[in-house]
């Protein structure tokens, strides 16, 4: 097994690809590792040079196929999972405070948050001239699907080479043969295996802050503006690939307990979910 | 007389084949013309323009073709939103990698 760690878009990125070593797969995982950075340097909302952060300032911008493409996968979760993923969270994100890298943000800050900002905007994807215009006043964060997105792709460049899986933070993507991956509980881990497809978390147990005295975190509810208040601590989602289990996991934490457990049987959506009172409940056609 | 009238009509006609054949001599028409270099610059650039013209379409046929490329195989990744999740089992093997908040 070819191991590679290396950190980039915030956090870990773990690469493993079943090969001997040659020079094919040492390439292999050299181009993954590479194409992760490149994505990171397109869409990074904290880097002022990204591709991402001149759309936000400019608002109307011709764009690169990636960003593109990314924004439309957004769009199309957004209209998916009924306005509950939303990538037109940057403002609400920055109002509670996550304004920076989350290794520069301090842990307590005595400044309140800001006033919630106004989510679901618009935004117009023009495919023929390749632009993109942002309703004034909103701008876009990609943060958790461009991790799955990321990952997804660095799956596809080493499955050439042989059966593989890429842990983005979390975010996992696997192909080729069945891996076994833990998932953390209200009592320990637990470990699921799967063939391909992707594997993504969504919680508050991580990424969180105080500010003003009021526990602040990264999953934003667009319909407030504010991090969301459901009984979820946190819930795993496998789905066809990274970023749709991205997606899912974070419609699914903000649906809340009841809803997630309905939707997952419903759509035959692999879930484990753990509720905030220490219960942990699994759905969606998990054997 | 008439063989004076010959003569005469003879001397002036060899002084004028003289004369043609020392203007003509002098022309050198079997030197190459000097050409103008504007005239030499424009036909440079008319034969780039020439090679450009044919190369163009393939560069823009190659891009559109990797372009298409591209596009079917992000369509491909992006289609697997609406594939079916992966069938998932729980096992007692110790994991790999573990899925976290992120």
């Amino acid at each position: 097994m070819l191991r590679r760690r290396f950190t980039a878009m915030g956090t870990q990125i773990e690469l493993m690809l079943e090969a001997t070593p040659s020079a094919i797969a040492v390439r292999a995982l050299a181009a993954a590792e590479a194409d992760l950075c490149r994505l990171e340097c397109l869409l990074s909302r904290f880097d002022p040079d990204s591709e991402l952060s001149r759309l936000n300032e400019r608002g109307t911008m011709v764009v690169g196929r990636e960003l593109l493409e990314l924004v439309e996968l957004a769009l199309a979760a957004r209209e998916r999972t009924g306005g509950r993923f939303d990538p037109t969270v940057h403002d609400a994100l920055v109002a509670a405070g996550y304004d920076r890298t989350f290794a520069q943000l301090p842990g307590r800050s005595s400044a309140p948050p800001l006033a919630p900002a106004r989510c679901a905007g618009d935004v117009r994807v023009h495919r023929e001239s390749c632009t993109i215009e942002l309703e004034r006043g909103i701008r876009i964060d990609l943060g958790g699907i461009a991790k799955g997105y990321a990952a997804d792709r660095a799956s596809t460049i080493l499955a050439e080479v042989g059966p593989c899986l890429v842990d983005a933070g979390g975010d996992i993507a696997l192909r080729g043969r069945a891996w076994p991956v833990g998932v953390e509980t209200a009592a320990g881990t637990l470990t699921l295996e799967l063939t391909e497809g992707g594997l993504a978390t969504s919680g508050r147990d991580r990424r969180r802050w105080t500010r003003g005295g009021e526990e602040q975190h990264h999953l934003i509810d667009p319909t407030t503006g504010r991090p969301a208040e459901t009984d979820v601590l946190r819930v795993t989602v496998a789905a066809a690939s990274a970023a749709e289990a991205e997606v899912q996991a974070k419609s699914l934490f903000l649906a809340g307990t009841t809803a997630a457990l309905e939707r997952a049987n419903e759509h035959g959506l692999p879930v484990v979910l753990v509720t905030r009172d220490g219960w942990t409940l699994i759905a969606g056609g998990i054997a | 007389m008439t063989n004076h009238l010959v003569r005469l009509y003879a001397s002036a006609g060899a002084l004028a084949a003289f004369f043609v054949a020392w203007a003509g001599i002098a022309a050198r028409p079997w030197a190459e013309q000097p050409l103008d270099p504007r005239l030499a610059a424009l036909e440079q650039r008319e034969q780039r323009l020439q090679r450009d013209a044919t190369l163009v379409p393939q560069v823009v046929d190659r891009r559109w073709a990797a372009y298409r490329a591209a596009l079917a195989q992000s369509r491909t990744q992006a289609g697997r939103a609406d594939a079916p999740a992966p069938s998932v089992r729980v096992v007692t093997l110790p994991p790999v990698a573990t899925t976290r908040s992120s």
